[in-house]
């Protein structure tokens, strides 16, 4: 049976962690909270272009434009990996990580050559410290990611597949479901596939031609599709994050109902060894 | 039949309601939209963006970059920059001239 102080001390310490915890939990809340508006502010732009950028494409402009190539054979991939900055969000990060990993490894089996970009300081820490050469790691993005923070990861990827030394872009991010459920998705960002079946562009009036309207938005609609996975996944991770901290707290309540049963036992067990031991001396003595 | 108006920047949406009219700076001039408009895709210069309101005053905000989507008394603006005054920097799709458009090569 442990002795009583110890059992106060330890009981002091999951209640110092129960309250950080806790606290980190409400800081999540509240977080995600602001977080969820964003990715709802910017579903309007983003399913409004890439309708109308459907609408516009046509096949035959994939042999115009270089950013519409459409590489027989992608030999040379760009995998772009979006992770958070921070952990604490269980296993948020663990399962970016691993998504990316088992896609790089898959297509190095196909004997594809393979580079990788990274945000986040958990999935550049994951990959430096397995040796693996960074194409880019960004480590600086904060919690309210901007167009202009999207613009200056895509840019480069635009630039190398137009002049074709990437055959396609690969991008690893969470998918905000709910705070609940935030899996990895792999979003092809190059080559650009429009999925047919909007409104043709035949049946609107255009203003420059399709061509010339195609190639302004082109560029607008690659950062949207970044933009938006970063507003997404800075949401997932304050989901996971609540739901992480959630569960530590809870845990902690339940650990410190059982140590204080345990306290309150060996509390007990104590008095009734000092009465007998009063008794026993008192019975000694007559 | 008033005119469903939204303009949505990448980040928010600026503005959603009915309105009478909506004047939009095109990349070319100024374009205003009626109901009852044909379809119509085109794409945005700089400027000042009014939408007369079902009850008669002016809205505006100015927008630099984007595009127009008319259809079926529904205009939606997608716009890079909306603000209450001309941006510091223009957004890259907004700084251009006219002609630039019209001179650029069919490739």
């Amino acid at each position: 049976m442990p002795k009583a102080r110890e059992v106060k001390r330890r009981i002091r310490s999951v209640e110092n962690t129960r309250q950080i915890t806790k606290t980190m939990e409400m800081v999540a809340t509240s977080k995600l909270k602001r977080a969820t508006d964003r990715v709802r502010a910017a579903e309007p732009y983003s399913n409004a272009l890439a309708g109308i950028v459907r609408s516009l494409y046509s096949p035959e402009f994939a042999e115009e434009f270089p950013l519409l190539r459409q590489p027989a054979e992608a030999r040379r991939v760009a995998i772009l990996l979006l992770t958070a900055n921070r952990g604490l969000c269980g296993g948020f990060n663990a399962n970016l990580i691993r998504e990316a990993r088992l896609l790089r490894e898959r297509l190095v089996a196909e004997g594809r050559e393979t580079e990788l970009h990274i945000v986040g300081r958990k999935g550049v820490a994951f990959f430096r410290f397995r040796k693996v050469p960074l194409a880019l790691a960004r480590t600086d993005l904060g919690d309210v990611p901007s167009v202009q923070d999207a613009e200056g990861i895509v840019e480069p990827f635009r630039d190398r597949f137009s002049r074709g030394e990437l055959d396609q872009v690969l991008m690893v991010s969470a998918e905000f479901r709910s705070a609940l459920s935030t899996p990895p998705k792999v979003t092809e960002l190059l080559p650009i596939r429009p999925a047919p079946g909007a409104r043709p562009a035949e049946s609107y009036l255009l203003s420059p031609d399709a061509r010339v309207l195609l190639r302004r938005l082109l560029p607008a609609y690659l950062r949207n599709l970044v933009y938006k996975a970063l507003v997404e996944n800075a949401a997932a991770e304050q989901g996971a994050r609540r739901t992480a901290m959630k569960n530590a707290t809870d845990n902690a309540a339940e650990m410190l109902e059982t140590l204080t049963r345990n306290y309150n036992r060996a509390r007990q067990a104590q008095i009734t060894q000092e009465i007998a031991e009063i008794v026993g001396g008192a019975e000694g003595l007559a | 039949m008033p005119l469903r108006v939204r303009v949505v920047s990448p980040e928010r949406e600026v503005f959603r309601g009915e309105a009478q009219s909506i004047m939009v700076p095109a990349w070319d001039g100024m374009l205003g939209v009626l109901p009852g408009h044909a379809p119509f895709l085109g794409l945005l210069g700089r400027g000042w963006l009014k939408i007369r309101l079902a009850a008669g005053e002016v809205w505006r905000t100015y927008v630099a970059g984007g595009v127009l989507k008319v259809e079926e008394g529904a205009v939606t603006v997608l716009v890079e920059y909306a603000g209450d005054s001309p941006p510091a920097v223009l957004p890259a799709e907004a700084d251009f001239h006219p002609d630039d458009l019209l001179a650029e090569p069919a490739r």
